[in-house]
């Protein structure tokens, strides 16, 4: 399963970042993230809300996963999309090739059809760059690091921040 | 999946809490977030009913700190217990990196661990997880009531694979720390497989 890591090369991150940055502008949206199918954030845009971006990543993921399964519940299979419209803001939670997800917050001026449209094509274009990156073994190609290879002394070292507080401060 | 952001240098990852309802699984994330300092953890999250039983999942973010120059996030899940349950639960699998399996060591709840164990197998199928591939480790909680199985005992019963084994007081936050870390060593020594 740890095959599955995500390795993306900074040209691409830096692709992905440019797409949401635009669909963020098109649409004056409050944020744009992109974020994987565990709830992890890959990439986010707009700073004019400030909010904890791994609660919503999380509880987004969480809340396409239960869609979707009520989804296939039904006998659906294309259900890829959850909108919720509050009286200030709006969530829209939409699915990237099937592993990942666009999760947007936009004022509710901002008209359905657009987002629908500038979703649709935002999600092809990232949906390019994740596939590439995912169809890539990690160490065969020049300028794509490998998954980190850490030493035990390193991962000790790291495991002692695991401590409680008190060890860490007493000065144990 | 362990997402690694090499711009950002970040590791992500998701460990998730498994085991029968009324194990202790909530009592280990509340522990972890009472002793982790605030700039360090993310907000829990709890998804639970009224009666506090836990309906989708809970929810608690932690940055480990560094490991050569990259920062560690570990997103810690659990499922909630309860059999009926069961599709929700398997929706919290996806994109599991490691489990912790929180048994409860009474006596009487021995059909309930071995339910959930062999659920927890089902399901990690259904995603194209191998139980016995996935980092792992196995809690004995709730050493500290009186009707329960000797520790020797239920590891024989409920061990699968050379998983290390913790005897646990999760109210008390006996055992939930070397879990947790035994838990993430395994995570991370994963990681070297893929490079
Ligand atoms: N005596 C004792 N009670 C515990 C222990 N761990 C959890 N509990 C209690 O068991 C109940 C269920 O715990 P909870 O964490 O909600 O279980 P979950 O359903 O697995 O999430 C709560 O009342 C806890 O206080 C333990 O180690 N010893």
């Amino acid at each position: 399963m740890m095959l599955s890591a995500l390795l993306l090369r900074k040209s691409e991150y830096q692709q992905l970042q440019a797409i949401l940055a635009k669909t963020q502008k098109d649409l004056g949206a409050d944020l744009v993230i992109l974020i994987d199918r565990a709830g992890h954030e890959i990439a986010s845009e707009g700073q004019g809300l400030t909010l904890d971006h791994t609660a919503l990543a999380s509880l987004a993921a969480a809340n396409l996963a239960a869609t979707q399964e009520l989804a296939r519940l039904v006998g659906e299979t294309e259900f890829s999309i959850i909108y919720h419209q509050g009286r200030h803001r709006s969530i829209h939670i939409s699915d990237v090739a099937r592993k990942y997800s666009l999760v947007l917050i936009f004022e509710d001026s901002v008209s359905m059809g657009m987002v629908r449209w500038k979703v649709k094509r935002a999600a092809t274009l990232l949906e390019e760059i994740l596939q590439e990156s995912r169809e890539r073994k990690p160490t065969r190609e020049p300028g794509v690091s490998a998954a980190p290879s850490f030493t035990d002394a390193e991962i000790d070292r790291l495991m002692r921040h695991l401590s409680p507080i008190a060890d860490v401060e007493g000065k144990v | 999946m362990t997402f690694i952001n090499y711009v950002a240098h970040e590791i992500n990852c998701k460990i998730v809490y498994y085991g029968p309802g009324l194990g202790g699984k909530t009592t280990n994330l509340k522990y972890v977030y009472g002793i982790t300092s605030p700039e360090n953890r993310g907000k829990m999250i709890s998804l639970a009913t009224e009666t506090e039983r836990t309906l989708f999942f809970d929810f608690l973010p932690i940055d480990l700190g560094q490991i050569r120059g990259y920062s560690t996030r570990f997103h810690l899940y659990t499922v909630p217990g309860q059999v009926f349950y069961d599709a929700s639960r398997k929706l919290i699998l996806r994109g599991v990196d490691g489990v912790v399996f929180v048994a409860d060591s009474q006596e009487e709840r021995m059909d309930a661990n071995f339910e959930s164990l062999s659920n927890l197998e089902q399901n990690l199928k259904e995603h194209g997880f191998d139980l016995y591939k996935i980092p792992y480790v196995l809690q004995l909680n709730k050493r500290d009531l009186p009707n329960i199985l000797p520790a020797d005992k239920l590891q024989k019963m409920l061990r699968i694979k050379g998983e290390p084994v913790f005897e646990a007081v999760a109210t008390q936050g006996i055992g939930v720390l070397e879990a947790l870390k035994a838990v993430t060593r395994q995570v991370l020594v994963a990681l070297r497989k893929t490079a």
